[in-house]
Formats: structure tokens, sequence, C-alpha cells
């Protein structure tokens, strides 16, 4: 009897940001094998290979990582195209991609079924979460300064572009799923809090076609939000380090990864970062116009479109352009004894590697012969020396050739 | 999807317009509404943004492009999205706002707000046209080719053998490109910089030109790097560009040469009175018999030329490895040389911006003293590194950039597609 077709399908997962996709992406990478296992491909060899497809896919540099990306979404392509199964495409930054990159996109997976995913959290949590990854990708601006670009309707500027490009709801369904039939776009709304932790990753494994049993969710791997101090903290750093002292790469490392993610973001107890009474009712009132747009669109939503709108009840507002100070002081310590312990742990990698250094160079030493040393030493002398550079200038027409190399 | 509206049907109908060489604006043409909403608007097509259109307008009116060349570019621009960072495509805004509605046009809650292409900034027509010259590029440079070589300083014996005229062996450093006209001048003139130099001429320009000149060099071997970024990264160490640490470097050839033959020629004004000056110091003949290309370098550059070629490099960054990288600016960088001085887009020399001022004045002014101080023999005054300022741009304008950017792409459309005689002059 012949067995049926395996559907081909892809389902690209778009955004938006800060709604559980760090979280998606490392389950999904962590489990890849078992997933294969599924029928399932998540083409990945290295964890942000999706970054770096993303990358290319929309032309953007980013902080020297673009490089890597050269040629990352057509290799994800072929691999998709490749799979006798469903495969999982998984980037918040593709949520940003104009209608001829997506058009790109989509037509790179040739006959394959294509499916976009789009998870997405009410807007008043939204806000702050995006003015937060400012400030962890080197921005300075203060909160009301973001506040207002991105409520100006002209949305001029990068940020509010940007903005608007991962966050607008039903703009993002629109470029993404305007070629694809409905049912094959779909909505994952992001659980209130208080909601079991379990019912987004339930969500989200119901719409990838997922046995969610099958896969273990655990992952360390998440983009945790700060405190308000913690932030205000973090934004000082970036104006005292962005012109020159830091460079990319080490801001990741240092700041991004070790004292925002890894240090500050643990920090328990601090005032949470909300919206301001006038932007908060602006929030509410778009909301119910996303909330009624996309009813009428009639997409796969997994989760309820109520729970992108906003809790009714506001909490007490606390303004990061005026922070306690004290608070940010104690947070500032905080960093302050985490870079000492790195740097107290670098000391202690250098002193090793130098006296592995020095004993592979005492080694070499013994090995070479006497006239090599000499040779050496001629060559250093011939820096500093006009009678040891005539020598040495000498021994090589003597010896025929015209390297200055020793 | 729904049947295209009097939006989709009139702009399919500009872009086909404008496609064949029409210029008219995007208000007009939808003032002849009964022939716009008459063209069949092809199944799979969506509408470009406004910049793109505007983009194609613009070329248009400058009659560059016609025929098969001018379809060419038009496809390009309207198949491909600006690369990068910037505002997003926004959809062109219905002349008409009352009867916006009807056409389609106003149907959108939601996106970018529509803007009229001619009001569409001129950095996102940037953006389009950096996309539009980078895949011209890339499909003109082969996907294996090597990078385009510079023709090496030969060394040793051999450049001793090509110096047909006796000089004092000598060494040039400096701000990289003046130095590297003057280096290509003598070299032409078969003067090569010779194996055990006897004499250095450091070639110095005001503080602010020659920091313009370093961010010239790096954009030139592929950096992204922004002016403004540039001079933040510089004026926050306490390093200075190589090429401009003029202290350093004259210690260092005074060490080799002696400090009595270490020349410093101060701000000559323009290359042309910095191969004067080289040429009267070595005692040169310039006259007579010349020999091929000199050695490559960095070239003489407009601004505007500058901040293109760091756009397209942003967008080489992801695009292809280092070696293609590489090759690209072999056939960049010459294309933008000639828009360089002398030509329309030229634009004013750059200086520092507002926030830099102060670190100029103060590293410049350190510099001049200690050049003071060396005893070397001085052609012109130390404070002569001083920035210059006055009457010089702190960024490269946008429109300039633009001109460099659609000269580009035509000239590349022209010269290598074999459809030369279809355009119109």
């Amino acid at each position: 009897m012949p067995q049926p077709a395996v559907p081909r399908r892809v389902l690209v997962h778009v955004g938006a940001p800060k709604t559980g996709t760090s979280f998606v992406q490392d389950v999904l990478w962590l489990n890849r094998g078992s997933l294969a296992g599924q029928g399932i491909l998540y083409p990945a060899e290295r964890f942000d290979e999706h970054f770096l497809a993303a990358l290319d896919l929309l032309e953007l540099p980013w902080g020297g990582l673009e490089r890597q990306a050269v040629g990352a979404w057509d290799r994800l392509a072929e691999r998709v195209r490749g799979w006798p199964g469903t495969s999982i495409v998984s980037h918040e930054i593709l949520a940003t991609a104009t209608r001829q990159q997506v058009r790109r996109a989509i037509d790179s997976f040739g006959d394959v079924e294509v499916h976009v995913v789009l998870s997405a959290r009410d807007l008043v949590r939204q806000i702050p979460a995006e003015w937060q990854e400012n400030i962890k990708h080197r921005r300075t601006l203060g909160y009301r300064e973001f506040l207002d670009r991105i409520t100006d309707p002209r949305r001029s500027g990068e940020l509010a572009s940007w903005f608007w490009g991962v966050q607008e709801v039903p703009d993002i369904l629109d470029r993404w799923g305007s070629t694809l039939p409905r049912e094959r776009v779909h909505l994952v709304t992001v659980p209130k809090p208080g909601q079991p932790r379990t019912l987004l990753w339930e969500r989200f494994s119901s719409v990838l076609g997922l046995d969610a049993a099958a896969l273990e969710p655990e992952t360390n791997r998440s983009n945790a939000s700060l405190g308000v101090p913690e932030t205000v903290l973090v934004r000082r750093i970036n104006q005292q380090v962005n012109n020159g002292v830091l460079r990319n790469e080490d801001y990741r490392l240092l700041v991004r990864e070790l004292l925002a993610h890894r240090t500050l973001s643990l920090r328990t107890g601090s005032a949470r970062l909300g919206l301001p009474p006038d932007v908060r009712d602006w929030a509410l009132e778009l909301s119910e116009e996303w909330i009624s747009v996309l009813a009428e669109r009639g997409y796969d939503v997994r989760g309820s479109l109520d729970e992108l709108r906003p809790d009714l009840v506001p909490t007490e507002f606390t303004d990061p352009d005026r922070p306690e100070e004290q608070a940010v002081t104690d947070a500032a310590v905080t960093a302050v004894v985490t870079l000492l312990d790195e740097v107290a742990r670098l000391m202690e990698t250098e002193r090793t590697l130098r006296e592995e250094l020095e004993s592979a160079y005492q080694e070499l030493e013994r090995s070479r012969s006497l006239w090599f040393r000499a040779k050496r030493r001629l060559v250093r002398q011939a820096e500093v020396s006009r009678t040891a550079a005539l020598g040495l200038a000498a021994y090589r027409r003597v010896r025929g050739r015209s390297s200055r190399s020793a | 999807m729904s049947e295209p509206g009097p939006y989709e049907r009139s702009v399919w109908s500009w872009q086909r317009h404008l496609a064949a060489g029409g210029s008219t604006c995007w208000r007009d043409w939808v003032a002849r509404g009964d022939v716009a909403a008459a063209a069949p608007v092809p199944a799979g097509w969506s509408p470009p943004g406004a910049a793109q259109l505007e983009v194609l307008r613009r070329v248009a009116v400058r009659g560059e492009l016609a025929g098969a060349a001018l379809g060419v570019f038009a496809d390009l621009v309207t198949r491909r999205s600006g690369p990068g960072r910037g505002l997003a495509q926004q959809p062109l805004r219905w002349p008409d706002a009352d009867a916006a509605e009807t056409a389609g046009a106003a149907g959108r809650r939601f996106g970018a707000p529509p803007v009229d292409p001619s009001e569409v900034p001129a950095e996102e027509l940037v953006r389009v046209g950096t996309g539009a010259l980078t895949e011209l590029l890339l499909a003109r440079t082969a996907e294996h080719s090597e990078p385009r070589r510079t023709p090496r300083r030969r060394s040793g014996r051999l450049r001793r053998i090509h110096r047909s005229r006796r000089t004092t062996p000598f060494a040039l450093a400096g701000a990289p490109v003046t130095t590297s006209v003057v280096r290509r001048a003598l070299e032409a003139a078969g003067h090569a910089e010779g194996a055990r130099p006897r004499l250095a001429l450091l070639l110095a320009e005001p503080f602010d030109l020659a920091l313009a000149q370093s961010w010239s060099a790096r954009v030139q071997r592929g950096a992204p790097v922004r002016w403004h970024g540039f001079v933040a990264r510089w004026s926050g160490r306490r390093r200075l560009p190589p090429s401009m640490d003029l202290p350093a470097l004259a210690r260092r050839w005074a060490d080799r040469v002696g400090a009595d033959n270490v020349h410093l020629v101060v701000a000559p004004a323009g290359s042309d009175a910095a191969i004067r000056t080289a040429v009267t110091l070595l005692g040169a003949d310039t006259s007579g018999r010349r020999h091929g290309p000199g050695p490559g370098g960095a070239r003489d550059l407009s601004p505007a030329a500058v901040d293109v070629g760091r756009r397209v490099n942003a967008v080489l960054g992801v695009r292809v490895g280092e070696e293609r990288h590489a090759a690209v600016l072999g056939r960049l960088v010459p294309l933008l040389e000639q828009s360089g001085p002398g030509s329309a887009t030229t634009g004013p020399a750059l200086t520092v911006p507002l926030s830099a001022r102060d670190w100029a004045f103060g590293r410049a002014a350190q510099i001049a003293d200690e050049l003071s101080a060396g005893g070397y023999p001085v052609h012109g005054s130390p404070a002569g590194v001083l920035p210059r300022l006055e009457g010089l741009a702190s960024h490269p304008r946008r429109e300039d950039a633009l001109e460099v950017l659609l000269m580009a792409c035509a000239r590349l459309v022209r010269r290598e597609d074999g459809v030369e005689g279809t355009v119109r002059r």
C-alpha cells in the first residue's frame, strides 16, 4: 500500500520581539535532534543561524556580524526545500521585511507550503520592552523622547520606523500574509501574567505541529527584562562608552550579555517599567482598533485576541527619566562587582596563558640552533644600530636574497 | 487577493510611464485618471514604495538612460527595496484626500503613512539608489573574479631599475589621499620611492581635511563607517589614525634618515601644490617620457562619493565575502572617482562636526607644537595643520550623494550592457 505523501511545509515565525521568541528559538535549537525524529526540521548548525539568515534577507548590517550572514538565507531556504516534511524558520526581525523581501523569502521556498506565524503581546507591555531593547543596543535616548517619537503619526526617523515595523501586528500580518490563504496565517497571543508559563509553549507547539510533551522546554536563554534603575544604569553606561570606548563585539559581551542579561535582569524588587497615563490611554485605543481589524481578517488565532487588550487597571508609573538615584547606585554597585569578578577571572586566564606561552617559548629556544639565535640577535640590533644594519645588509647580499624577514 | 483598485492601477501605470522614460510627477499622473485607470495590473505585482518610484522619476528627469537600459534599471529599482535601516516603505499618497477612500489608497488603517513621492526624504532615495548600485556592481563583477590588483609598489632592485631618472632616494608619508596622488604623479614621471630612502617627505594637510582623507582611505578599503561615526570614534581615543600622527611619523623617519632629511610639507592647498613642492625638493624631472599608471592607494573622491562608497560597503558586508567585496571595490572606486573634484557633485570639503571641534583644535595644536620642536625642515608653517573649518561642510550632502549614485548607476547600465547606442544624451 503506498505511503500517503508527507506534506512539505515551512512555518516562518516572524516575531514579534519580546513575545517569547528567544525562548521558542532556544527550545527548537536544543531539541532539533528529537524534532527531526518527528519529521520536523529546525535548520540550524548554530543557535543564531536564523538571525543571520534574516540579516541576509533584509540586507541589514548588525554590529559587525553581517559578514557571517553572507548567503545565509539561501542556504536556509535550500535546506527547507530539500526536507521532506515540516521545517521551521524563526526570527523576530523578519517582522520588518518589506513586501519585496517577503516575496523573495516566499519564492525561495519553492513549492513548499508556506505558513506565517506571528506571536503578539499587548502594546502596554510591548512599548516599555522596546525602549529597553533600544537601550540594550547602545541607544541613549530618554524614555519620553522615545515615546514621543513612536506616538508621532508621521513616524519619521529610523527608530519609529523600526518600532512599528516589528510591533504593528495588523501591518506585519498584511505584509507577510497578503498572498497566503488566511488559514496559513497564524497569530499566537502571549498569555497574560499569572497564566502558566507552559501555556505559551503549548500554543506554539500546536501551531508548529509539535508534540509538546516530547520536547524539553527548559532553557537557560531568555531575553529577560530589566527594572527601571537597571535600565537607567545601562543608558548611562551607553552615554560613556559609545564614543569609541567599546567596540560592538565588546559591548555585546560585556554590557548586553554580562551586565544586562546575566546580572541586572536577575535583580528583584526594582520598579518595573510601564507607560505614563497619556501614552497608556493612546495604547488602549489603538489596541481596540487592532483587535477589531484582526477579528475581521479571520486569521488562525492561537490564544485569544482579548489578550491583546491591555489591563484596564493601570499600575503605578515610575519615570525612568527621573529615577531614584539610590536605586541606580545600588544597581551600579552590583555591576561593578560583576565586572571586578570578570576582570579577576580574565587576569587568572591571562596568567595561565602567559605561563604556558613562556613554557612553549623556552621549549622552542632549546630546540633552536646557536646560529639561528645569533642571526636573530643581529636583526634586532640592526633596528637600533647602523653598524649592525650594515652588517646585516652585507650578510644578505652574500646570501643572495632581499627579504628582510628573520 | 482582492482585485486591484484605482490606486494599484494608477501606481502600475505610473511605474510603466517612468520605465519608458516619462517624468510626469505622481500628482499630475493621477490627474490624468482615465489613462491611469486603463492599465491592466499583472498578476503577482505589488506596488513599490514611493521612494523607489521617485528614484525612477529622477533618473527619467536626468535623461541619461532610455530604452532597454532604462528598462533594466527600472526593473532593478522596483523589484528590490532599499537595503539596511531606514524608514518603512511608504505607499503613495492619493492627491485628492476626499477621493482616497474610493481609490483604495486611504483604506489602509495601519502601516507607514502615505507620502507624495516628491516629498520622500533624500536619505530614502539614497538608500534605494545604494541598493540599485550594489546590485549592478555585483551583477557586473563575476562571482569568482579576483580583486583588481593595484600595481604593487616595486621593491628593491626592480624599483631601482624602474627609476630611470636619478633623484635622491625618497619616501612619502602623511595624509593618505595627498600622499597617493603625489606618489602616482612622481611614479608616472619615473620617480619611485627607493628601497633605502635618504629623504622623507611628510605631506600634511589641515587636521579636518586630513581626517576626511583618512575616512576616504578607510572607505576605499571597504569600511562602512559614517563620517560622524568616524570622527566620534577617533575623538574618543588617545591615538590618531597612523597617517595623521605626523610627530610619530616624523620621529620614525628621523631615526632612519636623520631629522634634517625629514621634510614637512604643510598645507599644500591641494595635491598640485604638493606635487610641485615634492618635485622641487627631490630635484625630479617630470618632463618628457611618461611611465604607466603608478601604484594604487587612496583616490581623490568627493565627500559625497565617499559617502556613497561607505553605504555600498555596508550592503556588500552582508551580501558577499571579503574577496568579492574587494573585487567590487576595484570597480566602484574608479566609478566614484569620476564624480570627484571638478564634477558637479563635488560638494564642499568636509570638516569635523561642531561637537568635535575642540578636540580637533587641541590635537592639531599639539601636532603643530611637536613638529615645531622637532627641528625638521618645514615647507609652510606647522600652524597650517590646524583645522580649516570655515566654508566646509560637517557632513556629506545627501542630494550630492544621490547625484553620485544616479550617475554611477547610469554609467554602469550604459557601459556594460552594450546598449550605449540607445542612450539619450
